[in-house]
């Protein structure tokens, strides 16, 4: 299993060497926020060498938007994502203060 | 009994519409009225803001709001304002509204609030104005927090809830990374709560947080943003008097 905070074929794709990922999670924060999404509540950390993307987007399309992003920024890094789509359903119960 | 009905964070887009629609249709069934907790879009545009006008448009339930951080985004906080209202709802930025529900009078304060933490771990008004400026805006929005629902203890409500998007305790946040706590939330909007006295607080804002809290004077505190409560929106019965 290849170290996937080391970038896996950074001449290639002029990616930024291994001492870079921080900076790299950073920009996807970065684009994240600024870009069509406008999306400040999802997680990226390094996490045990691999990227580790969670949290929930307002609709499918966002998801997707995401993904291509977060795959878009963060080529050649393992990631694994865990986002969801925020539920829309009525709530079954009241809490009875 | 009061029945409230409360989500924040919903940040509509043009692919949102008709998402939550179904869902607040229901509203007379379970709920007296629905607050909306800020970040209701997602750049505080008017096309977004049409979004969400559309979906709460003639509700059979009042529907109180207050804007997030999200709903400035675009520097047009008014115009999202206005097209909220042009859909009948009530947009609170420092001010109170009273709500005839079930039989009794519910006063509900809003604000959007701000930042700068929590006591021991909070930013001060000290140094570059920037950073002064910073606390004084929690500070006004604080403060305008504590005379509304100051004055709507004087209008005879039964039951007054201080409905903001920025969280005014940290148990709420509780998920979220305890260093992006002071851009979350401040305990000013908390002592003006404790100091006014509330039957309830409602928040957002912090979708990693988590739903339940109390202020240290005892006021129960409930983060409501969508991603928290994981559904259109939550419900809490509130007894009176």
């Amino acid at each position: 299993m290849s170290d996937p905070a080391v970038p896996q074929d950074p001449a290639a794709r002029g990616a930024a060497p291994a001492e870079n990922v921080e900076y790299r999670v950073a920009h996807l924060h970065d684009r994240l926020a600024a870009e069509e999404l406008g999306e400040l509540g999802v997680r990226a950390e390094i996490r045990a060498g691999a990227i580790a993307v969670t949290g929930t987007v307002p609709s499918a399309q966002c998801r997707e938007t995401l993904l291509r992003i977060v795959h878009e920024e963060l080529t050649g890094l393992t990631v694994h994502t865990d986002i969801v789509v925020a539920e829309t359903a009525r709530p079954d119960h009241a809490e009875e203060l | 009994m009061i029945r409230v009905a409360a989500v924040g964070d919903i940040h509509m887009g043009p692919d949102s519409q008709g998402l939550l629609r179904p869902a607040f249709e229901t509203l007379p069934d379970c709920a007296d009225l629905l607050l909306l907790a800020g970040d209701l879009t997602r750049h505080g545009t008017q096309e977004e803001a049409r979004v969400v006008a559309q979906e709460v448009r003639d509700l059979p339930v009042p529907v109180v709001a207050v804007l997030g951080n999200h709903d400035h985004h675009d520097e047009q906080p008014d115009k999202v304002t206005a097209l909220l209202q042009d859909a009948g709802v009530t947009v609170l930025e420092g001010a109170g509204t009273v709500v005839e529900c079930a039989g009794a009078r519910l006063g509900i304060a809003g604000t959007k609030g701000f930042g700068g933490g929590f006591v021991g771990r909070s930013a001060g008004e000290f140094g570059e104005p920037l950073m002064k400026e910073f606390v004084r805006t929690t500070r006004r929005s604080a403060d305008s927090l504590r005379t509304a629902l100051e004055e709507l203890s004087r209008q005879g409500c039964a039951a007054r809830i201080a409905l903001t998007h920025f969280s005014p305790v940290a148990d709420t946040l509780a998920g979220e990374p305890p260093e992006i706590y002071p851009f979350l939330g401040s305990y000013l909007l908390a002592e003006a709560i404790d100091t006014a006295g509330a039957d309830l607080a409602v928040h957002g804002h912090a979708h990693l947080g988590s739903e339940h809290g109390m202020t240290a004077g005892g006021v129960r505190v409930r983060n409501v943003a969508q991603p928290v409560i994981r559904r259109a929106f939550n419900v809490y019965q509130l007894h009176t008097a």
